[in-house]
């Protein structure tokens, strides 16, 4: 079983700081991670692999800095890492960089499944996996929460969905993005980190694959970012307090009022 | 022999440092200052009044103050401590130190910060981490605790196998004695054997020869990289052995060796959901390393994880990372939290022994937990052989029964053995209250009448923190 892995590096944002007056984030001096989302579909191709064999290779387009991201998903258990670096993919908008990374896993030849991340801990918008899998013509679960089964070409699973689970198969090869409950990710190990040392990455270009310049970069970008914002929570609340039993039977009363009154119940 | 707080001494104090830094009269509001961290509510005691200063002269006055109408007076820092110190056992007067947290000057040139010792520690290094600094000292607590407070208890923590502890830093001291002299002990002076050095007298002294009204700390180039080997061992003797290796085979210093026993990480691993093969392993270490770039750490953590390979350990990872290194730490962080779901009732000691006596140190405390049916899950500072050996309630016994058997049983037990093994009770928390009576197992009669006899010469009516550590 061949597994592709597309993986981004980001910001640690634990500690994030926001420019208040742009609205962007501060990165001087904020360290590159794996985007943690990712983690889960690096470590969900490394049990398939357990499970059946093959080869897992984790590809990402970004600066060259990201060849440690890579690198980090070597020492975790990958086998062999791409990575999409050119000048001109720089400032590709989600559309542009699934464009990019689907003709980067063409390029890899056969492969089974793409197993992505839910989404990038700094974008947030969670289109990069399905659009891969547009541009590569492929089934897609979206967050996918549990492999129940792969037999036969097919492989069956089953997505996080509003309200419950969706359990669906596919034919293979397949696309999927994964949730947090798939699995726990691995640490990376002393050998992991020393076969990762040794490994090279290839590092290709726009001229490695088959992608028109037009369609990468900023200048291929549909999307165009007219303002940046910290949404407000528009939530409304009351707090109630409950002192002793009679303003607890107070609060439940006007809670139940309220939901009745709302239709609610 | 003490006297009481009265309405008419609250006006003197009253007039030493305005109303407004009065706390009188007012339980919910003195409460506060009743405790530290210590889990045990039975060590805790009420002040009868709380004064806040903002200077040494007025610090100076309630000491002659307290002196005059023999008022006891406990000084107090953030009161995140761990024996006592800060607790006014004998009610009186606290001096609470909080509105003194300025920082005087940052002296880049000579590598010095000025501080008033209500600085909360990390906002030390908040401050100075883009001039490419530092301050070494690192108490576990260190983004709650006060810099006054690490002085007077000469913190510990986490670094120390590399940066040693607070004491080490201290350059100079503004202090004010027992009886309201105010001092200033030496300065931005990298050496100085000009007479006692009563700067280290005092430093560690729980707040019983005096109270420090300004701190010259000595600075650090801050490192630029750092990772994190967590090793899986299959028993306790291996992975000690590993430790003084590191050092000369590997010929490397790491900033902290921490280790945990099975009983501590197994439950911190389970109570954080945490699935690397722990159960497989009868011991942790947890290396960290600093220095000024990635490249020079990947040598070192290829020295020490393939030298912990070539002897017994069962996997070695690496943490290079904030997303990784935070998921390593939070193991050894959680252990006193995930016990709490056991029994919130624990008493956290911080004994010593020498390295190479923590396999035998191991056992003693196997052995004092079956006796007594009492768990007590050990972790620490491996590279400093400064153990935290936690008794922890077991839900069978009523509160009195534990402590009857934790105060004049298991303790005892314990800090005889580790005496025995050339150890000693407290290595970072420091004595206060909560071990005074077991001073005299750990230092002989005549050292302890030296102590004493300081104590008695710079504070003759014994108004300043008494009940403690002496």
């Amino acid at each position: 079983m061949k597994i592709v892995v597309p993986i981004k590096q980001v910001p640690e944002t634990s500690n994030v700081k926001m420019n208040p007056e742009t609205g962007t984030m501060v990165r001087e001096g904020v360290e590159s991670i794996i985007n943690p989302l990712d983690l889960y579909a690096i470590e969900t191709a490394i049990r398939l692999k357990e499970q059946f064999g093959g080869k897992i290779i984790a590809i990402s387009m970004g600066p060259g800095s990201a060849l440690e991201a890579i690198k980090e998903a070597v020492a975790m258990g990958c086998d062999d890492g791409v990575l999409l670096s050119d000048g001109k993919f720089a400032g590709s908008d989600t559309w542009a960089t699934s464009y990019v990374l689907a003709n980067g896993i063409k390029k890899l030849g056969e492969y089974d499944i793409v197993i992505c991340g839910e989404r990038a801990t700094d974008g947030d918008t969670a289109q990069v996996g399905p659009g891969i899998a547009s541009f590569l013509d492929l089934p897609l679960s979206t967050f996918t929460s549990e492999i129940l089964s792969v037999k036969d070409g097919r492989i069956k699973v089953k997505r996080l969905v509003e309200g419950g689970y969706e359990e669906i198969e596919m034919t293979l090869p397949a696309t999927m993005t994964v949730v947090k409950e798939i699995s726990d990710p691995r640490l990376p190990t002393l050998r992991g980190k020393l076969k990762a040392k040794k490994i090279e990455i290839p590092v290709w270009g726009l001229q490695h694959i088959a992608v028109k310049e037009e369609n990468v970069g900023l200048k291929g970008s549909p999307t165009r970012v007219v303002k940046i914002f910290t949404p407000k929570v528009a939530r409304q609340g009351e707090k109630i307090a409950v002192r002793d039993e009679e303003t607890l039977n107070e609060a439940v009363d006007k809670i139940m009022d309220f939901l009745i009154k709302k239709e609610f119940i | 022999m003490y006297n009481s707080v009265t309405p008419e001494i609250v006006d003197e104090l009253i007039e030493i440092v305005g109303s407004k830094n009065v706390i009188y009269d007012n339980k919910e509001a003195l409460e506060a200052y009743s405790h530290d961290e210590v889990a045990e509510k039975s060590y805790a005691h009420m002040p009868e009044v709380v004064v806040k200063p903002s200077t040494a002269e007025e610090i100076s006055k309630i000491m002659k103050l307290a002196n005059k109408y023999l008022i006891p007076v406990t000084p107090r820092g953030a009161g995140s401590g761990l024996s006592g110190g800060a607790v006014p056992v004998e009610g009186g007067i606290v001096v609470s130190v909080e509105k003194m947290n300025k920082i005087l000057e940052i002296d880049k040139k000579n590598l010095m910060v000025v501080v008033e010792p209500g600085v909360v520690t990390n906002e030390i290094n908040n401050l100075i981490k883009d001039d490419g600094l530092f301050y070494a000292g690192y108490p576990m607590s260190v983004e709650t605790c006060y810099i006054g407070g690490n002085v007077a208890e000469n913190a510990g923590g986490g670094r120390a196998v590399k940066y040693g502890v607070t004491g080490r830093y201290i350059y100079g001291l503004d202090v004010v004695t027992p009886t309201g002299e105010i001092l200033h002990l030496g300065g931005k002076r990298m050496k100085d054997v000009t007479g006692y050095d009563l700067i280290h007298l005092m430093v560690g002294s729980e707040g019983t020869l005096g109270i420090f009204t300004k701190i010259y700390i000595k600075l650090m180039p801050l490192p630029q990289a750092k990772v994190d080997l967590l090793v899986l061992f299959k028993d306790i003797d291996t992975a000690i052995k590993i430790v003084p290796d590191i050092m000369t085979f590997g010929r490397i210093i790491p900033t902290s060796i921490e280790f945990m026993d099975d009983l501590s990480f197994k439950t911190s691993c389970k109570y954080l959901n945490e699935k690397i093969p722990f159960e497989e392993a009868g011991a942790m270490l947890l290396i960290e390393l600093d220095g000024n770039s990635k490249v020079e750490l990947e040598e070192q953590y290829e020295v020490i994880g393939n030298l912990c390979m070539e002897n017994g350990a069962i996997e070695v990872y690496i943490a290079d990372n904030a997303t990784t290194s935070e998921r390593i730490w939070k193991i050894r962080r959680n252990i006193a939290e995930a016990w709490k779901q056991y029994s919130p009732d624990q008493s956290l000691e911080d004994v010593v022994v020498p390295i190479s006596e923590i396999p035998k140190f191991m056992e003693k405390v196997r052995k004092i937990s079956e006796k007594y049916d009492v768990p007590i899950p050990c972790y620490g500072h491996a590279g400093d052989g400064n153990i935290h050996a936690t008794p922890v309630k077991n839900p069978k016994f009523t509160m009195e029964e534990w402590l009857d058997i934790l105060h004049n049983k298991l303790l005892p037990d314990l800090y005889r053995e580790v005496i025995n093994l050339g150890g000693t009770i407290s290595g970072e928390h420091g004595i206060g209250h909560k071990r005074r009576e077991y001073m005299s197992m750990a230092i002989e009669p005549a050292q302890l009448e030296v102590m004493r006899a300081i104590k008695r010469a710079l504070d003759p009516n014994n108004v300043l923190n008494p009940g403690k550590l002496v």
